[in-house]
Formats: C-alpha cells, sequence, structure tokens
C-alpha cells in the first residue's frame, strides 16, 4: 500500500524526538495540591489559607515559595476551593494556625516540618516525591510532565485525612 | 486529538458544578481536571485515568463532538481509529471495530451511563433510537477488542459507553436549532437544574427529520421510511445522606428509518422505546456499594420478507457490586447480575422466547510497583433459555422442551500496564469475550417463505453455540511534549470461533418431514481470524491549530466448516472487512471561531448486494473511497454559536456499500448555552 512508507516514516520522526526534560512548575503543582484536596472526607471548602513553608537558608526553597505565593496571589479557584496563602518558615510551623494544609516546598527539612504538623492534626503536601515517600507529607504532588499524586497512608492516617474512594483508586498509595 | 484532550477542552460545554456534597457517583469533570486527562470506568468498573487504562481505549470528549459538526453518533464514531461504519440511510448505520462489521453488527455493546442501549431481541443498535443529545454528552468512552468480563455477553469486538453529564456535578444548559439540506430539520434541548442542596435533575429532549437519501439502486418505496426521531430523558439525583445517592433515568425514543435487515433487505422500519433506572450508590466500611436495576422496553417493527413483522422485547437487569481497595496496591470489584430478557416469536407469533441469565465477576487491580500494573477481570454467566406458546403449522415437530437450554460461559480480561518512562508507556492484553445468540437467533424468528414453486421455513436455532472471541493486543505509546504530540502503535490478533451464518435458501438447515416444511435457520459455521496493526498520532500547533491521524490495517481470514459457505451465509468478514482504513483531522480555534475538517479513508472491499427473491447472496465491489466532513463556528456573545457544517462533502452521491448512495449534506446550527 503507498501509504505505508510515509506513515512508517512519520512514525520514526516522531519517535526519535526525545521529549523534553521535566520543570517543576510551581503554579501548576499547587493547583494541583487545591484540587486534590477537594477529594478529602470532610475536607475544606470555600475560602482555606494555605500555608507555604520554607527554609529561608535554602534559595530553592524560597524561591519556590515565592513561585507559589505569586501564583495563588489574592486567591487561586480550585473547584470547591478557593485558596490563599501564607508563608510559613519552617521553623514555625509548631506555631502556625488558621491554615487548612501546608505545602511543603522543596528543600526544606521536612520530617521536623511533618512531625509538628502531625502533631497539630495539618495535612501536608510537598512538592517533592520523597516528602509523601518518606511519610513526612500526607501527600506529594507534581504537574509536569504528567499529574502524580502520592499519598502516604501512615501519615494521612496520622492526621485524620480521609481520601474519598475514587480519588484514590486513582492514585499511588505508599 | 481524543483522549489526549486538555481538561479544560471541554470545560466550556460542561462547567463542573461547585458541590459541596460528597461524591458517590463518579465526578468526571473534577477528576478529569485534576488529572489533566480523561477519566474512564470503562475499562475495569473502576475509576482510572486514561492512559492508564489495561484496554484500548479512545475517549471522545463533548469538544470533539461539537467540532465534528456530525448530527449523528455514527459519523462522529466513523473518525475514531480502527472503528467500521456502514451508512445504509440519512438515520440508519453499522458501526464495528476493526471489521467484521455488517447488517445488525451484532458484536458491539453500546451503553449510556452503563445502560445498554442496544437492542437485544437482535443484538445490534438502531443508533437514532439512543435518547441522548449530543450536547448533554460528556465523553464516549470507546473500548476495542472484548470487554465482556465487565459487561457480559455481546461486547466482543468493542463497546461504546456514552457518558452524559451528571446533574449533581455538571451545569448543562444547550438549546439547539439545526436545518440543512434535504430538508433536514432539528431542535434539541438539554438543560441541568437543582432543587436545594439534595436533588439534581437533567433534562433533554430532541426531535429530527430528513428526507431518506435518494433512490439510485432501485430499493422499493415500499422498503424505505422517511427517517425521523423523537426522544427525550430525564437524569435525577438525590443525595440520600451524605454517603449515599440515589440516581433515576427515564428515557422515551420514537423513530423510523429505512433499516437494513441482516439479510440485506432494506426495511421501513418503526421503533418505540423506553427505559427506566435507578442506581444506588453509597460509601460504606466495605467499599463502594452500587445497586442498579433497569428495564428496557421496545416495540420493533419491520418488513422482513415482505411480511409485517412487530417484536416486543423487554429486558429486565439487576446487578450489584462493591468496589474497594486493599491496602495501597490492590483494587478490587466483586459483582453479581441478574437479567431477564423476553420477546415474541414474528412475524408468525404465538410464542415468545426468553432467558434468564444469572452472572458472577471480579476485578483485581494491581499496582506492582510505581511503573507497572497488573489487572486481571472474569465473569461466569449462566444463560437458561426457553420457550413458550404454539408452534405454526409445518414447523419441525419439536416441543417447548426444546428450548430448555442452559448457556455457561466465562469471559475474562488481562491487562498489562508498564510505564517505562515518563514518555513511554507499554500494554500488552488478553481477553476472551462471548457473543451469546440472540433471542431472534435461538427462535424468535418465525416465518416462512416461498423460493419459486417451494414454501420454506424461516426459524430461530436453540441449539446455536455461542461465538467465541479471544484478542490479544500490544501497545506502545509515546508522548512527545516538545511537539505537543503523542503517538502509538498497536498490533492485535484476533479469533472468533462459531462464527454466526445467517440463514440462506442456498442451504436447507432442517430437512423436511412428512409434517414439516424444510427449514432455513442460522447456524455456527467455522471460524475466523483477524490480525492487523494501529498507528495514530495527535497534537496540537501554535496559534491554535489540533490534528490526529491514523491508519489501521487488518486481515481477516474466514475458515468455514466444511459444508458452510461464509459468503452464501452472509457472514465472508475477509471479503467484506476493508484491509485499510485511516483519518485525517485538521482543526484551529481562534478567538470567537473555530473550524475543522475530517477525512475518513476506507479502502477497497466488498459488500453484500441488496437482497433479491430466490437468489443467493452474493458480494459486490466497493472501491476506496475517501468521506470528507467539517465545521466553521464562530462564538458570539450570551454564548450563541452559529456552526456550518457538512458531510459527505467530496461527492454528491458517494458508494459507500451496496445501498443507498451516501448523500452530501450540509447543516447550519444555531446553539445558546444557558
Amino acid at each position: 500500500m503507498s501509504k505505508k512508507k510515509p506513515v512508517v516514516a512519520l512514525a520514526a520522526t516522531l519517535l526519535a524526538v526525545a521529549p523534553f526534560s521535566a520543570h517543576a512548575d510551581a503554579a501548576k503543582d499547587v493547583q494541583i495540591a487545591g484540587r486534590a484536596l477537594t477529594f478529602l472526607e470532610n475536607g475544606p471548602t470555600g475560602k482555606a489559607v494555605l500555608g507555604v513553608v520554607f527554609d529561608p537558608s535554602k534559595p530553592a526553597s524560597v524561591a519556590e515559595k515565592n513561585a507559589v505565593m505569586a501564583a495563588i496571589g489574592g486567591g487561586l479557584n480550585t473547584g470547591t476551593l478557593t485558596l490563599t496563602a501564607k508563608p510559613v518558615e519552617a521553623g514555625a510551623v509548631s506555631g502556625v494556625g488558621g491554615v487548612a494544609a501546608l505545602y511543603v516546598t522543596t528543600g526544606v527539612n521536612a520530617a521536623p516540618v511533618g512531625a509538628a504538623a502531625k502533631a497539630k492534626k495539618i495535612i501536608t503536601i510537598g512538592s517533592d516525591a520523597s516528602c509523601a515517600a518518606s511519610g513526612a507529607c500526607v501527600m506529594s504532588v507534581s504537574a509536569d510532565p504528567k499529574v502524580e499524586i502520592i499519598v502516604n497512608r501512615g501519615a494521612a492516617a496520622a492526621v485524620g485525612a480521609v481520601f474519598k474512594s475514587a480519588f484514590r483508586m486513582m492514585i499511588r498509595e505508599v | 486529538m481524543k483522549k489526549t484532550l486538555l481538561a479544560g477542552a471541554s470545560a466550556g460545554l460542561l462547567v463542573a458544578a461547585a458541590s459541596a456534597a460528597h461524591a458517590q457517583s463518579i465526578d468526571y469533570g473534577s477528576l478529569e481536571q485534576l488529572f489533566n486527562e480523561p477519566v474512564t470506568t470503562s475499562a475495569t468498573g473502576a475509576p482510572q485515568r486514561s492512559t492508564e487504562a489495561p484496554v484500548d481505549m479512545t475517549i471522545i470528549s463533548a469538544a470533539d463532538i461539537e467540532r465534528s459538526g456530525a448530527v449523528d453518533l455514527p459519523t462522529i464514531l466513523s473518525r475514531i481509529a480502527g472503528l467500521d461504519v456502514t451508512t445504509w440511510g440519512a438515520g440508519a448505520a453499522d458501526v464495528s471495530v476493526r471489521g467484521y462489521n455488517q447488517a445488525m453488527s451484532p458484536r458491539l455493546l453500546v451503553l449510556i451511563n452503563g445502560r445498554q442501549v442496544y437492542l437485544d431481541h437482535y443484538g445490534y443498535t438502531a443508533w437514532a433510537t439512543l435518547p441522548v443529545q449530543l450536547s448533554e454528552i460528556r465523553q464516549i468512552e470507546v473500548v476495542k477488542g472484548p470487554n465482556s468480563a465487565l459487561f457480559g455477553f455481546n461486547a466482543v469486538s468493542g463497546v461504546v459507553n456514552i457518558i452524559t453529564a451528571n446533574p449533581k456535578f455538571d451545569q448543562t444548559g444547550d438549546i439547539t436549532v439545526r436545518g440543512g439540506s434535504a430538508r433536514y430539520g432539528e431542535v434539541s434541548l438539554a438543560k441541568s437544574f437543582k432543587l436545594g442542596e439534595r436533588f439534581s435533575a437533567r433534562f433533554s429532549a430532541g426531535a429530527a427529520k430528513s428526507d431518506e437519501f435518494d433512490n439510485t439502486v432501485g430499493v422499493a418505496k415500499s422498503q424505505q421510511n422517511e427517517p425521523s426521531r423523537v426522544s427525550a430523558n430525564l437524569d435525577t439525583v438525590t443525595q440520600l445522606t451524605d454517603k449515599a445517592e440515589l440516581r433515576i433515568e427515564g428515557s422515551y425514543s420514537n423513530v423510523q428509518v429505512s433499516d437494513m435487515l441482516s439479510n440485506y433487505a432494506y426495511s421501513p422500519s418503526k421503533y418505540l422505546t423506553g427505559s427506566l433506572k435507578g442506581t444506588l450508590t453509597a460509601e460504606t466500611q466495605v467499599g463502594q456499594l452500587q445497586f442498579s436495576a433497569y428495564q428496557n422496553d421496545l416495540t420493533a417493527k419491520h418488513v422482513i420478507l415482505g411480511q409485517q413483522a412487530r417484536f416486543e422485547n423487554k429486558i429486565t437487569v439487576v446487578s450489584a457490586q462493591d468496589l474497594f481497595k486493599i491496602g495501597a496496591k490492590h483494587t478490587i470489584r466483586l459483582g453479581g447480575e441478574y437479567r431477564h430478557n423476553e420477546v415474541n416469536t414474528a412475524p408468525i407469533g404465538g410464542a415468545e422466547v426468553s432467558y434468564d441469565v444469572l452472572s458472577a465477576s471480579a476485578m483485581w487491580n494491581w499496582a506492582i510497583t510505581d511503573k507497572l500494573a497488573f489487572t486481571a477481570a472474569g465473569r461466569y454467566d449462566s444463560l437458561d433459555l426457553s420457550r413458550e406458546g404454539a408452534f405454526p403449522a409445518g414447523s419441525p415437530p419439536l416441543g417447548n422442551g426444546y428450548w430448555d437450554r442452559k448457556i455457561e460461559e466465562p469471559s475474562w480480561n488481562l491487562g498489562l500496564v508498564w510505564r517505562a518512562t515518563d514518555a513511554d508507556t507499554f500494554k500488552a492484553s488478553a481477553a476472551r469475550g462471548v457473543q451469546v445468540p440472540t433471542l431472534v437467533d435461538l427462535g424468535a424468528l418465525q416465518a416462512r417463505v416461498s423460493v419459486g414453486p417451494y414454501t420454506l421455513g424461516l426459524a430461530g436455532n436453540p441449539t446455536l453455540e455461542p461465538a467465541i472471541v479471544t484478542n490479544y493486543q500490544l501497545t506502545y505509546e509515546r508522548a512527545l511534549p516538545a511537539l505537543k504530540a503523542q503517538v502509538s502503535a498497536k498490533a492485535f490478533v484476533q479469533k472468533t470461533e462459531d462464527v454466526k451464518g445467517q440463514p440462506t435458501s442456498a442451504q436447507i438447515d432442517v430437512a423436511p418431514t412428512p409434517v414439516s416444511l424444510p427449514v432455513l435457520s442460522y447456524r455456527n459455521i467455522g471460524e475466523s481470524k483477524m490480525t492487523g496493526f494501529e498507528l495514530a498520532a495527535s497534537g496540537e500547533f501554535e496559534a491554535g491549530f489540533r490534528w490526529n491521524a491514523d491508519w489501521t490495517h487488518t486481515e481477516v481470514d474466514d475458515e468455514p466448516l466444511a459444508g458452510f459457505s461464509p459468503v452464501l451465509r452472509s457472514a465472508a468478514f475477509g471479503a467484506t472487512t476493508p484491509e485499510n482504513r485511516g483519518n485525517v483531522a485538521l482543526g484551529w480555534t481562534g478567538g470567537p471561531w473555530t473550524a475543522d475538517a475530517f477525512v475518513t479513508l476506507v479502502g477497497d472491499h466488498q459488500a453484500y448486494a441488496l437482497y433479491a427473491v430466490g437468489a443467493n447472496p452474493r458480494l459486490v465491489d466497493i472501491d476506496a473511497y475517501a468521506a470528507i466532513g467539517g465545521r466553521v463556528a464562530r462564538t458570539f456573545e450570551g454564548d450563541v454559536t452559529v456552526a456550518l457544517s457538512g458531510q459527505n462533502l467530496g461527492d454528491s452521491r458517494q458508494r459507500q456499500s451496496a445501498g443507498l448512495e451516501v448523500e452530501r449534506r450540509l447543516y447550519l446550527s444555531v446553539s445558546k448555552r444557558f
């Protein structure tokens, strides 16, 4: 068939193009985080505050915090939830109040942050997969190159977070 | 173009409602927005991302449907890779997956929100009877290959599951008025509303009519109907408690079309359908429980061999399932179903054929690693056939007890999905599907026909065996984010055992006796094998352009039993399946303007000539053709869209089968969203 060769050639050309490497996008990640919160049983609705945890000594953490704050701006609509944000230094998590969840930026020493959040029954969301994998965070999210959500069942149980069953069947649990 | 559409693409049509209620049914919109890709439950019964489903699935979004410019579902489906659509008239078509298409095609299971809408007396889909407006469809999930393990009998070559907007989650409001060539006229309405915090509903209704295609092939006027349809649907969701909801759906349709019967004779058919379905879903400590019950009522009037035939078909289905997760890695679905299906005999009445089916099913999804998942699903169906009533004079000397028969068959699906990298996904699947003989095959067809000086009986065959379809497929998918594109390659092999052959006057199936006529009937005539591959690519360019292209190659080899001819039994699938078919589409959106063009290419193949009294079935050549469609639309303030669309634009008249030639049709639509 005459159509065969051009099609195969096109397919070969496309397959030879390597996908670009992934770049973290704080705005997309926090959008995913906000939407994921709407799949909590008895989760926050309406307006809620997201604490953005950062380490002032880590430039990457500060940069991500700034990006998240800018993305949320005056309010980020994620379906049933409108998020506003406030920055929280990593060392101040044990004293934080009035937040629906904590967004832990990459570079923050997650273990003590997670422990402090568990003590206050606050959900923690990391932009680094290792945060949930290690149990420091309840959930990790990333938007690129494909949306990935990891929930640590132990960490979730520790803060009393229960996700809806449809959501649980579509994400990775550890 | 299809399943890779971003979540936002359909958001303009179906706006996810801000609902604080706890979700028990699947909130497709929110999950689609979360994962940035369509979600489905049609692969395993559990919600899954389309890219991770362990079956070959294409999802047609609401945006795709709108941009298609099509006024019917078969036209939309004809643009999906590997689907074969034969258009018999302005209101009638048959659809199949990767070949094996035939008049009154019985191998495709079609559902609306999980309720079967294919007509169960003869196992085919009269597409015009579907009580759904295109504007209320959230997505159409097309599964290629058997999926009987989830859906039961007849999901053997594929499944088309039409998912409508859920009034609990999706705010829908659309009214469309459409006119066109050949005196086409249509009006449709779909509107969702809420009463209080706990009750949601969506009402839809529509009507359409047009002239039939010009009769250039000598079909008798008495064998045709000018196509028209009226349908209505009401879909309600009541939140009973925070963790339980009740969904009630009711529908009605009244349709007339020029049908192509399975003996390749036209029939001026009329259909009246009604349905009522209730689904109770509850989130419990033992998982998500779902209880469902529905009844479909059908009156189908055909003219078979010049005789008026009226089938009254009723199916009742009651099912229960539990969907739950064990630990972090295992998702389980357990289900049970009872089904009763009954229909009268026709054209000669006086009896009823029915069956009861008990089914048990289970599905296990195992996330072996972050990158590797395995799914196994199985189902066991046990069917009890029976017949009540009198026999017409000249029938073989058999009693109703001859129909007391049990058919027991397992179905299974196995799937392995390996996400090798962020860009590369490999899938392997194996499946066994069961195509159970229809009630017409099993005895509801009861007629007497004259062939020359002889009188013959025409009857169903209660000993007919189910056709068993086994399918194996390998799939490779690669995302190319740098090009905003994705490509895929698939290879598949399939075998159908106990292929059903149609009655033919060329072969007597039951010899005459001193008290009975010779009888023509349905027979299992052997095997048929199919191999093939599919290549597909889709993507977006800068400046609002989108594109997709696909090519599917299949080779079908019929292997009849000694003494049977696939040609004479109207089952010559090797000849009637085109080896090649493909699609190319290009679209563009800029500001308020949208333009799309579609080309569907179908290679040379053969088709059955129209039935002629006393003549044996025979094949005729169909040359390769390209069906061109398109749409240009502009949206104005107030969410009013004016669209000009057309189908079969390349020719004023195009031969796609041995039936009526498909005409060029143009449509002008005005839609208002509210």
